[in-house]
């Protein structure tokens, strides 16, 4: 098990140094503007340490409900890649299925959790 | 690219210009070179596009071609044109200005033109969907809501007309702004042969609202109406509203392929930057737009 700061500790400590010391100390536009991209670049990260695994296999369970497949054994991450290939091949072709709309929705919606959750606030 | 401030002392009195110069790195495939953006802007200046006068292309410029133009004052950051107290009428006065330039620049003679992309003819719908299929293709991930965009477009988007002159990047961003509204029309690298709603629609796409969503029209405007209408006046050219929301679609679908693409560039070692990075984990902000877009067809 590795020592504290944890991973997730780490990048809060990275982030307030780009949000607070960075973007906040200096007078170049363009600097502060990239630390705080910067900064949000490591709020997704830490998000998606936190959701990872979970987001992961929500995606891949949707998709195999989706498309009727059943479980591959492999890592959710692989899995839920896989079976996107598959679903866009399928769109490609004209033979998604009729709840693809739905199902494709939930899946982005899940991504917005990590990458952009404020996205997703505004909406509802 | 660089852009370099020039205060030049000439014989008739002092200029301000603005000198654009090839830095090396990758240009985008699609896009003009700094010779024909050049040729370009001379030709819409010609044509009276409001547009910064071209003072000349320079070949080799210690090692890279570059090119001179006019120095034009005003705003071009889009989240300072939507939210400005003091840019306010200018606001207003942006829709109708931007139907008439773009009415000018659609009618600019393809012929003196030939080295645009899209000059050999064809469907300028299908140009777009095939388009985006190989630039899908290209970033080699799987994107259903992207393929979903693409699948719907293949089925409604049509050529609304004969394809013209496009800027190809025509919206709040790229032009320049000063109290009076729009100064200067800005970055024609990805101009092309097209069909004029690629432009009408292109200033609606999510992105271009600045954060200001419930402006629909480049978060300056509530809706696309006083730009369509004013560009049907001038153009004689009717926009159903059916193919006004098919081109919407597309301009989010193609920035949605946009982002991946750029974040390819940082992914690959092109162009190393944190901004280019995060556009790949954004992308699902325009996926959502895309879907949105969709289910309100």
């Amino acid at each position: 098990m590795p020592d504290r700061p944890t991973a997730l500790e780490l990048l809060e400590a990275v982030r307030g140094f780009l949000d607070t010391e960075v973007a906040k100390g200096t007078s170049d536009p363009r600097l502060r503007f990239r630390a705080l991209v910067a900064a949000n670049a490591l709020s997704i990260a830490a998000r998606e340490l936190a959701l990872d695994e979970t987001s992961s296999s929500a995606e891949a369970r949707t998709l195999r409900e989706l498309l009727g497949e059943a479980p591959s054994g492999a890592p959710p991450a692989d899995e839920a890649r896989a079976l996107s290939s598959e679903l866009c091949r399928r769109i490609r072709a004209g033979t998604a299925p009729r709840e693809t709309v739905a199902a494709v929705r939930r899946i982005v919606e899940g991504k917005l959790a990590a990458a952009s959750p404020r996205y997703l606030s505004g909406k509802r | 690219m660089e852009a370099w401030a020039l205060e030049v002392r000439a014989p008739r009195g002092p200029l301000s210009l603005v000198l654009r110069r090839a830095s090396g790195g990758r240009i985008y495939r699609d896009a003009l070179s700094l010779e024909q953006e050049h040729a370009l802007i001379a030709e819409a200046h010609r044509s009276g596009v409001k547009v910064p006068r071209p003072y000349g292309f320079l070949p080799d410029l210690l090692g890279h071609d570059a090119f001179l133009m006019e120095r034009l004052h005003g705003e071009t950051v889009g989240r300072r044109i939507v939210r400005l107290p003091e840019l306010a009428t200018a606001r207003t006065l942006l829709p109708v200005q931007m139907a008439e330039e773009l009415a000018r620049i659609h009618a600019l003679d393809p012929a003196r033109l030939g080295f645009l992309p899209g000059s050999g003819g064809g469907s300028s719908a299908q140009r777009a969907t095939d388009g985006l299929v190989a630039q899908v293709d290209s970033v080699g991930e799987p994107h259903p809501a992207i393929e979903l965009g693409i699948a719907w477009l293949r089925n409604h988007l049509r050529d609304t007309g004969p394809a013209v002159v496009v800027h190809g990047d025509f919206r709040i961003g790229n032009l320049m702004v000063g109290p009076d509204g729009l100064a200067g029309v800005l970055d024609w690298e990805f101009a092309r042969i097209g069909d004029a709603l690629e432009d009408l629609a292109w200033p609606s796409v999510k992105a271009w609202r600045f954060g200001m969503d419930h402006l629909r029209l480049g978060g300056i405007a509530a809706d696309e109406r006083a730009l369509v209408d004013r560009y049907s006046d001038l153009t004689g050219r009717k926009v159903d509203p059916a193919d006004f929301h098919a081109y919407e679609l597309l301009g989010n679908v193609r920035w949605a392929v946009g982002s991946l693409q750029q974040a390819q560039r940082h992914l690959r070692g092109e162009e190393k930057s944190v901004e280019l990075a995060i556009l790949g984990r954004l992308a699902c902000e325009i996926e959502h737009e895309i879907l949105t877009l969709l289910e309100t067809r």
